[in-house]
């Protein structure tokens, strides 16, 4: 695969929130608003592209059979990191994400990258992947929380975008409103594809990242068992 | 065991250099951290005082532990004060306010500067011109310091009364402390004083 189409394919094809539905924990936590997406999702694809890029220079020397404690090792310091950073310099931002800096550490995104193509790759191809991966994630955490701050605010970037009149649906900014716009942005994005491959006169099928079965981290294990 | 050996090996030094580039980043943030969470301190007092020329920050051993004043100055003479208040009756954990009074003793402004609240309701607090309209201008006396739910005389952001009891009663609780500690300090010799310029 190209770099471009291992790129490309985090922003749309295997997009982690809307595709692969990885990484929900922040996604719903922190989009109340679009400054939170684009912080959260910023401040992970940084730790998405060291932790991948670390991963694979570091493949031939982490062991696979302690290859998962390690990879957590790698995150956990990068995580740490953006946590420190972050606080000196963008002391606002880091208040409004707090709580939810540290718990990237446990995004499955970051780990799945690593685990999934990082270590199986070569540099250039894994930080393709990792910025691939990283801008999917943040333009998704984006979309959610735009709809979110529109609809539960009445406002974008914290500018107010109606007239007084305007009553915020509060559900919206609350956990729930987190599910409703997934839940719709989900099916919006499964019914433009349906179209495109009828269009195309392809056979259409539904996402299957959900399933079991075809669940990518499943096969890897038996493929490194395998190997062993 | 061989193996055992290379593996622990291993992941250990993966562990060492991790180490040490924490302790390395861990230094060189360290200061900027501090000095973004003193100005934003310092910030939210500035905020909660009316005008002064020079700051004096001020730590009272009380009954109950420490407290911690920044007394405002002008000329020599006080013109407000200013100190925190801590609720842990917040809708999701504690709640940390900034008050400020002025010279009669009358809240000048209210900050909050730590709290978990949910967003679009309880987060709501930190909108400056509702702060100032629920609490600014009165004093310990004034007024009832609890929300009209419970029949007092303070205002709540609907939807979030939770919120609007704890920062009222935070205020009151502070509002109380400095009634108490209030003669104590702006007697104290300011020589005795730590000096922070605005």
């Amino acid at each position: 695969m190209s770099m471009y189409a291992t790129f490309v394919k985090g922003l749309w094809k295997e997009n982690p929130i809307f595709r692969l539905l990885l990484g929900l924990c922040p996604t719903l936590a922190v989009t109340s608003s679009v400054e939170n997406g684009i912080g959260m999702g910023l401040a992970t694809t940084f730790v998405l592209l060291c932790s991948n890029v670390l991963v694979s220079l570091l493949r031939n020397f982490i062991p696979k059979k302690v290859r998962i404690p390690a990879y957590i090792v790698i995150i956990a310091t990068f995580v740490t990191v953006v946590d420190l950073v972050m606080h000196g310099f963008f002391f606002q931002l880091h208040r409004s994400l707090g709580l939810f800096i540290p718990l990237i550490v446990v995004n499955c995104i970051i780990l799945g990258r690593a685990e999934a193509f990082a270590s199986r790759n070569t540099l250039p191809l894994a930080v393709a992947d990792g910025l691939g991966m990283g801008v999917g994630f943040t333009l998704g955490l984006m979309t959610i929380g735009a709809v979110r701050e529109v609809l539960g605010g009445g406002t974008v970037l914290g500018l107010p975008l109606f007239g007084g009149g305007y009553v915020p649906v509060l559900v919206m900014i609350l956990a729930p409103g987190a599910f409703i716009t997934l839940g719709f942005l989900l099916a919006g994005m499964n019914k433009l594809e349906e179209r495109r491959a009828i269009r195309a006169g392809e056979k259409y099928e539904p996402p299957r990242a959900m399933d079991c079965g075809s669940c990518v981290l499943c096969t890897m294990d038996e493929n490194i068992k395998g190997e062993d | 065991m061989k193996d055992l050996l290379n593996l622990s090996l291993r992941l250990a030094l993966i562990c060492a250099v991790a180490a040490l580039a924490l302790a390395k980043v861990n230094d060189l943030t360290a200061g900027p951290i501090a000095e973004a969470e003193l100005r934003a301190e310092l910030e939210a007092v500035e905020a909660v005082l009316p005008p002064y020329a020079e700051l004096r920050a001020d730590t009272l051993g009380t009954d109950d532990g420490d407290a911690l004043y920044y007394v405002g100055l002008t000329d020599g003479e006080p013109v407000g004060v200013a100190f925190g208040s801590i609720s842990n009756k917040g809708y999701s954990g504690e709640v940390a306010i900034l008050v400020g009074v002025d010279a009669a003793g009358k809240v000048n402004g209210v900050r909050v500067l730590r709290h978990a609240e949910t967003p679009g309701l309880g987060a709501n607090y930190t909108d400056v011109a509702l702060l100032d309209a629920f609490y600014k201008g009165y004093g310990l006396d004034d007024r009832d310091w609890r929300v009209k739910k419970d029949g007092g005389d303070v205002d709540a952001v609907t939807g979030a009364t939770v919120t609007g009891r704890a920062i009222a009663g935070a205020v009151d609780q502070g509002l109380r402390r400095f009634a108490r500690d209030r003669d104590r300090l702006l007697s104290a010799p300011a020589s005795a004083a730590e000096e922070t310029q605005p």
